[in-house]
């Protein structure tokens, strides 16, 4: 339901037109508790919101909103970030909010210093310096001085980040398939579809397992997040998401050509994305690190039990 | 829409506490073997062991009491093979028959058949193999040229070869794949038929052993020289091979022994790596326990849709392509970070376990269905075919 209602939404709204009504539906509360007027969703219907955006390569911190939100208890267009240098004394902030997603466009964004500290910053007197990721979204540095914080409960921005971006990537990666497999039954060479030649067919193959395995893994990830410390299996969706970059970016690439490679084509609205999104909020040997720690620490004589723990305790 | 359909399945509660009911019967059960023989541990056959997993009614555990079944869930089925094989326990002998002989039996034999058959399964005693593969069958299963002949006295009369058989030296029961009409070239799948064959008594069948790459003895050729076998001996219905043939192996390619075959290695590594563990080390660590984790959720993920009565063999593709992959994977990634140098008489367990590994992994993506033909079955699935 929720994953239908705004795909139309992306697919038909125009782009500049997207955050109005984002805004205007209140998608930002999705994640609000009833009592906050939200919607009293979790992770799981993020999902089946934030993996539309992707798959339509949707130009809009549609996460950020939801998630900066829920951490201020109040919905709108806000926006957050686990990058932060600078120092925290008598509750004022100085010092950068990087890789802010739209910093330039919210006035309001939720940021974790390096002692854990959460906190939100109201953004009308920061200075900021733009940047853009390689899919052309904005990634603004805020810069702060001797800012009053809003302080706000604990939580691990970079793992809120990480899974946001997962979710994206799942759908981005989905889109890239369908677009690619959609082009091979079009696109005729040496009097047939290049979808009949078997050489075709095998990447796709390829390709299609890596996007379902990133698609499986992720939901398993939100599944978890809604139930509680899911830290292992945040770590291990944006890792499968990350590794899966290469061989959907390299086939959807090949096997569309010279077309593919041009700026006029839809192609590169998902490999630009896929390929900033690898590096945000953890690249594969950040989180190779963080899993791999994780595992030696608990020892062999744990791996499997722990593994199936993790599902065993819904079953109860 | 996504392509390919991935819910994350939900375990039913009870989940916990049958778990830890399997792993005391296994602690206690289980007998003690090397690391290398935990790896890949459906390929290893304990008589004795299959007994004890009968008897503790783990064998055929879904079917129904009629037939000495337990009648307990699929779901239930899925975490006992999983903790099997995470033991690394030696499941191989009964582990065909469990998977697809009975399965089989069930759902096409009649009522002598499977009461000839099944209660015997399941007290771990009567072992079964695939008789699909012929030297001229192979991906192209089609082109079986076993032929069966129906003698006046309804008898039939069998000639030809199937080849790759695991462990026909240990098993009863042979499902075999033969031709009983002639080629029509039309419909290469018209014209054949199983055939439940008892391996033990019926005069006119030799099998032969096929050393495989390692050493093992584990696959063999099985000749029918004018085997004669009672009318009761066709399975299903005459001419309907075909399609029974692929739901057989539809229920096989998704199961956790499609990327759990090199855990045991992993789990070496894990052993041998300390807290001052190098990067390269740690991350081939975080990096297999992801996608090991990944994998678990989509075999499970297939059960739950198993469960449900839906069709996931696309799915079931997927898992078997990936984990092949992983399986094969694991033993490539070990040999590039670890140094110890590979001896027939090392006596490392990490060393000798990936020494086994790097010799039986090829074979992991050829069972089964090949990776070509699976990703074949997944194009179509993309509507490329
Ligand atoms: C360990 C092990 C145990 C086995 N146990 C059994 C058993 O118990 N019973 C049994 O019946 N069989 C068994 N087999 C046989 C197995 O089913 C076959 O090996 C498999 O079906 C492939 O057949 P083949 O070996 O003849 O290879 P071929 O079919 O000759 O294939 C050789 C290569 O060509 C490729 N190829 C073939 N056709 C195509 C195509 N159309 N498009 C693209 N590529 C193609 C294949 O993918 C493969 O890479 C076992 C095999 C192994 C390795």
């Amino acid at each position: 339901m929720l994953a239908e209602t705004v795909s139309r939404l992306f697919a038909e709204v125009e782009s500049d037109q997207l955050q109005p009504t984002i805004d205007e539906m209140g998608l930002a509360g999705l994640m609000l508790s009833e009592g906050q007027g939200g919607a009293g969703c979790g992770w799981e219907e993020l999902f089946e919101v934030l993996e539309p955006a992707g798959q339509y390569a949707a130009a809009v911190p549609l996460g950020e909103n939801i998630l900066a939100s829920q951490l201020l208890g109040k919905a709108g267009n806000f926006s957050l970030s686990p990058y932060v240098e600078g120092s925290l004394q008598e509750g004022k902030f100085s010092g950068e909010v990087r890789n802010i997603p739209w910093g330039r466009a919210v006035d309001t964004v939720v940021a974790q210093a390096a002692t854990g500290d959460v906190f939100s910053l109201d953004t009308s007197a920061a200075h900021c310096r733009e940047n853009h990721n390689l899919a052309d979204e904005p990634r603004d540095t805020l810069i702060f001085d001797r800012q009053a914080i809003g302080p706000l409960e604990s939580a691990d921005l970079l793992q809120y980040c990480a899974l946001m971006r997962s979710v994206q990537m799942a759908g981005a990666l989905e889109g890239a398939l369908q677009l690619t497999a959609a082009y091979t039954l079009e696109r005729h060479q040496f009097g047939r579809a290049i979808g009949k030649f078997q050489a075709v067919q095998q990447q796709l193959a390829v390709f299609a397992v890596e996007v379902a395995a990133v698609s499986c893994a992720v939901r398993a990830a939100c599944r978890a997040a809604t139930r509680g410390d899911a830290a292992f299996q945040i770590g291990a969706a944006k890792l499968r998401a990350n590794t899966a970059v290469e061989i959907a970016s390299r086939t959807a690439h090949q096997v569309h050509g010279a077309i593919g490679f041009t700026r006029e084509h839809q192609l590169r609205q998902f490999t630009q994305r896929l390929w900033s999104w690898r590096t945000e909020y953890g690249n594969d040997r950040y989180w190779s690190e963080f899993l791999g720690r994780r595992v030696i620490e608990r020892g062999a004589e744990h791996f499997w039990s722990d593994l199936t723990a993790r599902d065993d305790r819904v079953a109860g | 829409m996504p392509t390919f359909s991935f819910q994350p399945v939900d375990l039913p509660p009870g989940i916990p506490a049958f778990r830890q009911q399997i792993r005391q019967f296994l602690q206690r059960e289980m007998p003690d073997t090397s690391p290398e023989n935990k790896s890949n541990c459906w390929g290893v056959a304990d008589l004795a062991f299959s007994r004890k997993l009968g008897q503790q009614g783990y064998i055929g555990m879904t079917w129904p009491k009629a037939f000495g079944g337990g009648e307990r869930s699929a779901i239930e089925r899925y975490i006992l093979l999983e903790e099997l094989l995470a033991a690394g326990a030696p499941v191989g002998a009964h582990w065909i028959a469990d998977r697809q002989s009975g399965p089989a039996i069930l759902k096409y034999g009649t009522a002598e058949q499977q009461q000839k058959y099944l209660p015997a399964i399941t007290r771990g005693e009567l072992y079964c193999c695939i008789g699909m593969s012929e030297p001229g069958a192979g991906s192209d299963l089609a082109s079986v040229r076993t032929r069966g002949e129906q003698l006046a006295d309804g008898r039939w009369k069998l000639n030809g070869q199937k080849l790759w058989t695991t462990f026909a030296q240990h098993c009863d029961l042979m499902i075999a794949l033969v031709r009983t009409t002639p080629v029509d070239a039309n419909n290469r799948h018209a014209g054949l038929s199983q055939f439940l064959i008892d391996l033990k008594h019926t005069p006119g069948i030799t099998i032969r052993p096929i050393e495989d790459m390692v050493g093992g003895n584990h696959f063999n050729e099985v000749f029918f020289d004018d085997a004669i076998v009672e009318p009761d001996a066709l399975f299903g219905v005459e001419g309907e091979g075909w399609q029974q043939c692929t739901s057989e192996l539809s229920l096989e390619r998704s199961g956790p022994e499609r990327y759990l075959s090199s855990l045991a290695l992993y789990l070496e590594l894990l052993r041998a790596a300390g807290s001052d563990a190098e990067s390269t080390v740690v991350q081939a660590l975080g990096s297999i326990a992801t996608q090991l984790w990944t994998l678990r959720q989509m075999s499970l993920s297939v059960a739950g849709q198993l469960v449900d009565g839906q069709d996931p063999t696309l799915e079931a593709a997927c898992v078997k392509d990936l984990g092949n992959a992983l399986e094969q994977g694991i033993p490539h990634l070990v040999q590039r970070i670890v140094s110890s140098e590979l001896f027939l008489e090392d006596q490392s367990d990490l060393a000798r376990t990936l020494a086994l590994l790097l010799q039986t992994s090829p074979s992991f993506s050829l069972r089964g269905g090949t990776r070509e033909i699976l990703r074949g079955i997944i194009a179509r699935g993309l509507g490329l075919r």
